[in-house]
């Protein structure tokens, strides 16, 4: 029984469907890329899955609990001028378990500490967040999500913007996080990342979405990934495109 | 040498009323600049001072009914503050446009009523003392209540104070964690509109904001970590306050202008040597070499 499943959905902003007769499950532990064209919907799909987005039919059943969703934005919300630290950042992925009142114990700082190493970021911890590189502040932001100990993370475009060297950490820890149990729905525009990274694709265009293999989007005459898609991804295109 | 700091320093104080304006200031001081720190960081600096007109009739009001009782002042500056913030909040959100524009068109309407009330119900020596606030005025009672209403602002902040920080850094994380972050920003709203009314006794209604936003805003110059801001704004409100009772009392100045003059003056040499983004600290960084470590 997937955790997070979707139910003939149908989504819409400002009176425009966006998406509509969208089905299928998410597999537990396994990376899912969300892949289509600016405007296919990647965003409003998100929204909706966050429950940020009421549908406009069908529904979202997701198994997890709020505090354990994880959703990375493309655009950050982050205020970059409030004064707080790496550490303290990461920190705050306690909310969960601790709330607003209950104190951090050593073993909360510990597990701190080891996020921080597993990110390569120790050096940072004391750094405002203002400072940091957009690779830096990325593998913070992830940092959080591992503190969160979610169990179902979103994320819109990770690697935009980011340097190659954070790329394969950031990979790494999402593949330990998928090996861990967590769900992990990412959008990705990079068809090579999308083939080292993904389990599973789900690909929105012309309003629908569909389920295919990652294999399906390698370049079927030299069985590379296909570095630049084509997109809008017209289905036919995909010969190995099938729905789940 | 002794002598000369205790009849400066010291001595004042033996006064009843000049005890009771330190003692008064001295919960000023602890319960004012934290609530500024947050202000500032939100890039909220001035509703401080939109929330210091809109506190005005309640005040006024208050005054018309029941004379110079602070208690009912206070009560009606509360209740006035807050009219006012869920106003200016529900005129924004039903119209669409920018909270700060329906803020400045409330608070202009709250000082001119509340000027109007004052002037109708008394004189001008009243409303002198509402809008400019006076020390000789602390007695008991007022005291006990600044005392209350700035313990129950520090306890209330440091119940919010998680929630507020995260809110104020990322406020789409506490949405995602289920926490109405609409929530935390009224109930601080709220300690700054209890906070105003708890200043207006010795500082005015104008002037009380000064104690909450110009430590805060002098503190950017000192430290870049929210807990070094906080301690460095509380410390100057401190200073500001008894250094300008001194002031006051030493050269018969008005206490309140005196107060918020000093940490004026704080501001003024922290920006231009301060340790961060100061004039002075500016230059330096332009000077310093590429490899020199970066100050902290």
């Amino acid at each position: 029984m997937a955790r997070l499943q979707l139910h003939d959905l149908q989504l819409a902003r400002g009176g425009q469907t966006v998406l509509e007769h969208l089905d299928g499950r998410f597999q537990d532990g396994a990376i899912t890329a969300l892949i289509g064209a600016n405007g296919a919907g990647k965003s409003t799909l998100i929204s909706a899955i966050m429950g940020m987005l009421p549908p406009v039919a069908g529904r979202v059943e997701c198994g997890v609990s709020r505090e354990r969703c994880a959703w990375l934005p493309q655009q950050l919300a982050l205020d970059l001028t409030f004064p707080m630290s790496v550490e303290e950042l990461i920190m705050t992925g306690t909310w969960p378990s601790h709330g607003a009142f209950k104190g951090y114990c050593a073993a909360h700082y510990r597990r701190g500490r080891e996020i921080m190493a597993r990110l390569g970021i120790s050096h940072l911890a004391h750094r405002q967040l203002g400072e940091l590189s957009g690779g830096q502040r990325q593998r913070a932001l992830i940092g959080r999500t591992l503190m969160q100990e979610a169990e179902l993370l979103l994320l819109d475009e990770p690697f935009a913007n980011v340097d190659g060297e954070t790329v394969e950490v950031l990979m790494e820890v999402l593949r330990d996080m998928a090996a861990a149990g967590t769900t992990i729905l990412v959008v990705l525009h990079d068809m090579e990342q999308l083939s080292r990274l993904a389990d599973d694709v789900l690909l929105l265009a012309g309003g629908h979405g569909r389920w295919v293999g990652p294999e399906a989007l390698l370049d079927y005459h030299t069985g590379q990934p296909a570095r630049a898609p084509r997109l809008p991804i017209d289905f036919s295109d995909i010969p190995h495109a099938g729905t789940a | 040498m002794l002598a000369l700091l205790d009849a400066w320093l010291l001595a004042p104080f033996d006064y009843g009323f000049m005890g009771r304006a330190a003692v008064a200031g001295l919960a000023l001081s602890l319960a004012a600049p934290p609530l500024g720190v947050f202000l500032m960081l939100r890039g909220m600096s001035l509703i401080g001072d939109a929330m210091s007109h809109a506190i005005l009739p309640g005040i006024a009001l208050g005054f018309l009914f029941a004379g110079f009782s602070l208690p009912i002042m206070s009560l009606g500056g509360i209740l006035s503050g807050l009219v006012v913030a869920v106003l200016a909040g529900s005129v924004s959100q039903m119209t669409g446009h920018r909270e700060d524009s329906a803020m400045a068109s409330f608070f202009l309407i709250s000082l001119a009523a509340g000027v109007m009330l004052v002037s109708l119900g008394g004189s001008s020596v009243d409303l002198t003392h509402v809008l400019f606030g006076s020390i000789l005025a602390v007695d008991t009672t007022a005291l006990l209540l600044i005392a209350s209403i700035a313990t129950l602002i520090v306890l209330s902040l440091a119940g919010i104070f998680r929630a507020l920080v995260v809110e104020c850094l990322d406020p789409l994380f506490l949405r995602g964690q289920g926490v109405r972050g609409g929530l935390v920003h009224g109930v601080f709203l709220g300690l700054v509109v209890l906070n105003l009314t708890a200043g207006f006794q010795t500082l005015g209604t104008l002037m009380a904001v000064g104690l909450m936003m110009l430590p805060a805003t002098t503190a950017r110059f000192w430290s870049q970590r929210l807990e070094g801001l906080i301690v460095i704004a509380i410390a100057i409100a401190l200073i500001a306050n008894l250094g300008g009772l001194l002031l006051s009392y030493h050269f018969s100045l008005p206490s309140g202008p005196a107060i918020i003059l000093l940490a004026g003056l704080a501001y003024i040499v922290s920006a231009l040597c301060g340790r961060h983004h100061s004039l002075i600290a500016r230059h330096r960084r332009r000077a310093a070499p590429l490899n020199a470590p970066q100050p902290h």
